[in-house]
């Protein structure tokens, strides 16, 4: 039986499972968009970014509410609503890497660094949207969270990297020292969260079998 | 899955006039397994590659002194390579066919990054996990 079936019984179910589809594609879109700003160096669309952070708190008090109005049994609600906190979590990381870097000018070295866990981040928000798929589809997720782990490892080793690389800079004033912290702090944070995001779903998905 | 999407882009190198003391230096500070060995001799593009294992076979367990031994003298050449439009496939059957634990990804004669066993099996469980789903 599909755990659709189980786990989406009504109307206000199957809108929470839309919404929470759409807040895990809006957060796709938002680490696509962070990875091609930061490889063309446009800030225009880091702005956009910090727009599209709007669009996922909206979508989160959307999910909230319609939770709060009686979807799903009580058991589930909290599993579902830290699952969303968590995804917009990510977004909030995602915002202060996007504001971050528009201070900031990082060297070559770097900046490749930074690009590759960008890479990676979207990666993972693919991976994620196709285990909370997978969940809904009542398949066994084992392997889809091993490879979200796959990616939030591979970010670990380039975080090491970057920290080494990064103590090396020569900064000017405190402020632009924090900037650049704050925004590899950020950015590479975002990993541990979607793996824990995909933990969560993982949790649900157990307590529905 | 292409090689180029799961390959290690930075590759470390190492002068091939160096001691094998200096690589178990590299090796232990960078947490690496491998380094590039750079050519010694400038007229060739002739690069090679030290291992852990060559350091451990070939000096460390026949009592043989590191920083007497120059890295030239135990690095493999020439290299291994695979096009970085490679699959998973022909990347794992290279190695198997050659026993060898990674190898270069290069493009004429440019070498653009470095894939190991592990980078093989998390790419191919990304690429099992991804089934059946649009990205």
């Amino acid at each position: 039986m599909l755990l659709k079936n189980l786990f989406a019984i009504g109307k206000k179910e199957d809108l929470v499972i839309a919404k929470i589809s759409n807040q895990i594609k809006l957060i796709c879109t938002a680490c696509e968009s962070f990875r091609d700003a930061i490889k063309n160096r446009d800030l225009r669309l880091m702005h956009r970014i910090i727009e599209m952070e709007r669009d996922g708190d909206v979508l989160k008090r959307e999910i909230f509410s319609t939770i709060y109005a009686g979807a799903f049994l009580p058991y589930l609600r909290p599993d579902l609503f830290r699952f969303v906190h968590i995804v917009d979590d990510v977004f909030d990381l995602l915002e202060d890497a996007a504001f971050n870097y528009l201070d900031l000018t990082l060297n070559e070295e770097i900046e490749f660094e930074c690009a590759r866990v960008a890479e990676l981040n979207l990666r993972m928000c693919e991976m994620l949207s196709i285990t909370f798929q997978a969940m809904l589809n009542g398949e066994e997720l084992r392997e889809k969270i091993l490879a979200v782990r796959i990616y939030e490892k591979k970010i670990d080793d380039i975080k090491f990297e970057i920290i080494k690389k990064v103590r090396t800079v020569e900064v000017e004033s405190f402020w632009e020292g924090t900037v650049l912290s704050d925004f590899i702090s950020s950015l590479t944070s975002m990993s541990d969260m979607i793996e824990d995001a995909s933990d969560h779903l993982q949790i649900i998905s157990a307590s529905l079998r | 899955m292409k090689v180029e999407e799961f390959m290690t882009p930075k590759v470390e190198s190492i002068d091939a006039d160096r001691s094998v003391y200096d690589a178990i230096e590299r090796m232990v500070n960078k947490r690496l397994r491998s380094l590039l060995v750079t050519p010694w001799n400038k007229n060739r593009d002739d690069f090679g590659v030290i291992t852990a294992r060559d350091i451990v076979f070939r000096v460390l367990s026949k009592g043989l002194d590191p920083a007497k031994v120059k890295i030239s003298q135990i690095a493999s050449k020439p290299l291994l390579c695979v096009d970085k439009d490679a699959d998973l496939v022909d990347v794992a059957t290279l190695m198997e066919k050659h026993n060898i634990a990674r190898v270069f990804v290069c493009d004429e004669k440019r070498i653009l990054g470095l894939v190991s066993l592990l980078d093989v099996m998390s790419a191919t469980i990304i690429e099992r996990a991804s089934k059946g789903y649009a990205s």
